[in-house]
């Protein structure tokens, strides 16, 4: 009986400090709880990031950019707000100027990164597999400006309600709702140009 | 994650239903169906998962911890070597100002050509006639009288009709 009770005694090693008091121990001279902050938060850091930039090296290397940025301004956090809207919100910033440089300098590549496919072709039978589907965002959402690839990657493959990504962005729910139709709009587009064989699936939405 | 019928019978259009998310993006077997129902899920069958950067979350966050600990050993040695002698630096550099406004005025002074003094020509001296008789009905002429017996005679002629010059 001693022992079953013992076991249901939270010890110090079992109880996890949640992301807020994670923050207050860094701030309050503890630094290698930074370290504790990095390791529970990279998985998300650098999955937001892989899917709005599209390269797991350049994802990882702004995934680090993150982290650092987040280590120098820890001191402007404001525990009333959720710590991961104020992470994604840097995630988003880092990955945005990131992408908008990128785009600026790789635009005609981008163009030339698929040839369209016959009409013969998109009227076979569509056998899906995941790993192309992600070569397909990669292509069709070059046409994305980077807050559009990033409100849709939020919305579609982060799950994150339109409110949400209204807070991390800093802006109204109706501008997320606007970017996202249009991001639907223009990725249906070029499926048709450079996918036809996967536009048949893409409905049209009103 | 739930059974491939659970799936096909609570899928719907737009669904944000966590367990039919979870399904739609692990079961390969239910993608076609699903796109048939909303072909928007055809990129949201990529979503959900979370992802680990190359070589790992470890080397990742050791990665992170050596650049902070790495930008703060900068950041101290460059405070060290910033706050303590800042007043001298700034007291210095005052200093090299004023060196080298004084250097550039010294330098601004001397490369104003000096007035050229060639512009004065010396005048031509000209041998004046010495006249040693002169006669004339019109002229007055006085002669002032000597000190000594070697001083030069001098004699004062008045005449209207003599040149201004001589």
């Amino acid at each position: 009986m001693a022992a079953e009770l013992r076991l249901m005694i939270p010890t110090k090693e079992s109880v996890e400090p949640d992301d807020r008091q994670l923050v207050q121990t860094i701030r309050n001279g503890e630094p290698e709880a930074f370290e504790t902050l990095v390791r529970r938060k990279t998985s998300k850091v650098y999955s937001l990031c892989y899917r709005i930039i599209g390269n797991a090296e350049d994802a990882k290397d702004i995934s680090q950019l993150v982290f650092i940025k987040l280590w120098e301004n820890l001191g402007k956090y404001d525990p009333a707000y959720a710590f991961d809207t104020w992470l994604y919100r840097m995630v988003t910033n880092v990955a945005i100027d990131f992408m908008r440089n990128k785009q600026s300098r790789e635009n005609a590549v981008n163009s030339n990164l698929r040839l369209v496919k016959t009409v013969t072709d998109a009227e076979q039978a569509v056998i899906v597999q995941r790993k192309e589907i992600e070569n397909v965002f990669n292509a069709v959402s070059s046409v994305l400006s980077p807050k559009q690839k990033t409100i849709f990657v939020m919305r579609e493959m982060d799950d994150l309600p339109s409110a949400e990504i209204a807070r991390i962005l800093g802006c109204r729910e109706s501008t997320v709702r606007n970017h996202l139709f249009n991001a639907r709009k223009l990725m249906q587009q070029q499926l048709k140009k450079r996918f036809p064989e996967y536009s048949r699936l893409w409905k049209e939405r009103t | 994650m739930i059974t491939c019928g659970a799936f096909r019978s609570r899928l719907q259009p737009g669904s944000q239903d966590a367990e039919v998310l979870e399904h739609l993006r692990n079961c390969d077997a239910c993608l076609d169906h699903a796109l048939r129902v909303d072909p928007d899920n055809f990129f949201r069958a990529i979503g959900g998962e979370e992802m680990e950067p190359p070589g790992g979350v470890d080397a990742f966050a050791s990665g992170v911890m050596d650049q902070i600990r790495m930008r703060q050993t900068e950041g101290s040695v460059a405070r060290r070597f910033l706050i303590a002698p800042r007043r001298l630096a700034a007291a210095a550099g005052i200093v090299v100002a004023i060196g080298m406004l004084f250097v550039a005025s010294q330098t601004s002074f001397k490369s104003v050509p000096p007035p050229r003094a060639a512009a004065v020509q010396p005048a031509q001296l000209a041998t004046k006639p010495v006249v040693e008789t002169y006669d004339s009905k019109d002229a007055t002429i006085v002669e002032v009288p000597a000190d000594g017996k070697n001083d030069p005679q001098v004699v004062m002629i008045f005449d209207e009709s003599l040149p201004a010059d001589l």
